[in-house]
């Protein structure tokens, strides 16, 4: 840490200072401290019900704290329309999109620029030119007229990705984006956020029950389950003493810190 | 054949059917695509209890009318937001007792009124000149607030998490949609009756779903849709002595049942990973 802090000072983009989050009078998570500096790829585990989604949520805004403070960009503000709010991008869970939604991949990534521009502003020739780029670096240009129904899930994540960078984020939050989709695509997708991690300098939050699949993209793993209980190198996190103290004795974590057991969570 | 122009009632009709069928086909829209039907059924009955309570307490019924509508959609949409119970069941309850008050008030009317049931059943051919001047101006106000929000309103029906999380004030905006539900039920109930409303926002829209992959395409059609069996609908009950309402709302359903048999619109090809 010392050594980290001698070569540079990195820039911290979100703070939770101590941060109690009640949902329906159960606490969602307690006494929350954590920092994440810019440029940044971290892993958020934990299983479910664990206060993954709730962190992403606090950081949006959508939920403020009981106790404690959340900062972003150095700014405490609890107004959802903050600007600093427009420069993260999310992708929710996988909710239930109707197939039948007239709507086709462009619009659905025009809809990232609508927060941005504010009421009252119709969509303008910078903001075609900021989806089509956003498309581009998804791999989804050719598909630019298609009906959103028409896409297979993976593909409607990486539609989902694209509308999140025509924010033009600098933080971009991912809610279990590869649940629901099959094992060479959560590949494709998770090698395609890393390269927007890097080409974009991004600072990514990802939340995902996979810690397996994860961990080799991370910088840093983040183990919740209410409480934080971990919070460092995927190598220093994936031990069976940390691990054991949310998923049980039962987990097994082999010398090449593959985890067996914390995984049985699928929905 | 057209000597009905020479009327007034029938000028008033036609003018009204033009705006009540095109501002219910239009923002059935996106009460079809936010899946509010039912909160538009619900709201329909409880306008009409306010105008029930209007005629009992013998004062305008246009605002009780809007304000019972506003409560009850707003009622509604908090019920939806909280989820404590299954959405059918909480606007199952608010739908029937809204109707309750309505029948109590009726009840509680010393005179007979036949005129309440005009509201229950419509008749767009008794619409009065100024009742006309409200229905126009109601209508440009929807209108003009659906152009104003479109985006966000489309955005809000696709997926008002996503809506909520991009800074978009999802919250308020949903509630201004239910608002305009409220109004545009409000401003048809003279014209067509709180039993048959709510076809007009779900008909038309739900034909023009099954035509068209593109919002705006879906919108034009449903309001044609919408314009087109509303002046049928005078028209018809005008040379062949029916009641207007029900013949506009089943003109409707007929195009609906052609949509459904038509061959599935156009779709994308099929692509994989």
């Amino acid at each position: 840490m010392l050594t980290n802090r001698a070569k540079e000072q990195p820039r911290r983009v979100i703070a939770f200072s101590n941060a109690t989050y009640t949902l329906s009078h159960t606490p969602a998570l307690e006494e929350v401290s954590l920092n994440i500096n810019e440029g940044e790829f971290v892993g958020i585990i934990g299983p479910n019900g664990s206060g993954k989604t709730t962190i992403l949520r606090a950081i949006l805004g959508l939920v403020l704290p009981q106790t404690g403070t959340m900062q972003i960009f150095d700014c405490a503000c609890e107004n959802l329309r903050c600007y600093h709010r427009a420069r993260i991008g999310y992708l929710p869970q996988k909710g239930k999109i109707d197939r039948n939604f007239p709507i086709t991949v462009f619009e659905t990534v025009l809809m990232g620029r609508y927060g941005v521009r504010g009421l009252f502003h119709q969509s303008g020739k910078e903001d075609r030119t900021i989806a089509l780029q956003a498309l581009e670096d998804v791999g989804m240009r050719d598909f630019k007229n298609y009906p959103f129904g028409q896409l297979s899930g993976g593909q409607q994540q990486r539609i989902f990705i694209a509308r999140a960078l025509a924010q033009q984020p600098q933080v971009l939050l991912l809610d279990e984006p590869t649940t629901g989709i099959d094992t060479t695509t959560q590949h494709t997708i998770l090698e395609l956020i890393r390269r927007l991690h890097r080409e974009l300098q991004l600072t990514i939050l990802l939340v995902t029950h996979d810690i397996n699949l994860i961990s080799p993209f991370v910088d840093r793993l983040v183990l919740l389950n209410t409480r934080l209980f971990a919070n460092g190198h995927p190598c220093d996190v994936l031990q069976h003493n940390i691990l054991s103290q949310v998923y049980g004795d039962e987990i097994i974590v082999t010398d090449n810190g593959y985890v067996i057991g914390g995984d049985s969570h699928h929905e | 054949m057209f000597e009905f122009l020479a009327y007034e009632f029938m000028q008033r009709a036609l003018i009204t059917a033009f705006f009540v069928g095109g501002v219910c086909s239009w923002l059935g829209v996106f009460v079809v695509l936010r899946g509010l039907a039912f909160i538009g059924a619900g709201t329909a009955h409880a306008a009409f209890a306010g105008v029930a309570l209007a005629y009992l307490l013998q004062v305008p019924p246009l605002l009780l009318a809007i304000a019972f509508g506003v409560l009850t959609a707003w009622a509604a949409g908090l019920l939806e937001e909280k989820g404590r119970m299954k959405l059918d069941v909480s606007i199952g309850i608010l739908f029937t007792s809204t109707m309750a008050m309505a029948i109590l008030f009726i009840g509680l009317i010393k005179a007979y009124s036949a005129e309440v049931y005009s509201y229950l059943f419509g008749s767009i051919l008794s619409v009065t000149p100024s009742e006309m001047k409200i229905i126009v101006l109601l209508s440009i106000v929807v209108v003009a607030t659906l152009l104003a929000f479109s985006k966000e309103f489309y955005f809000i029906a696709f997926d008002q998490d996503m809506a909520e999380s991009s800074g978009i004030p999802a919250r308020p905006l949903f509630f201004l949609m239910l608002t305009l539900i409220a109004i545009t039920v409000v401003l048809s109930l003279k014209a067509i009756g709180a039993m048959l409303v709510f076809a007009m926002l779900l008909i038309p829209a739900s034909t023009a779903y099954q035509l068209t992959h593109s919002l705006s395409r879906m919108t034009r059609i449903s309001i044609a849709i919408g314009i087109v069996t509303a002046i049928a609908g005078v028209l018809l009950s005008y040379w062949f002595d029916l009641p207007s309402g029900p013949t506009t709302v089943l003109l409707q359903t007929t195009l609906f049942f052609i949509a459904l048999i038509l061959p599935q619109r156009h779709t994308g090809r099929s692509t994989t990973n």
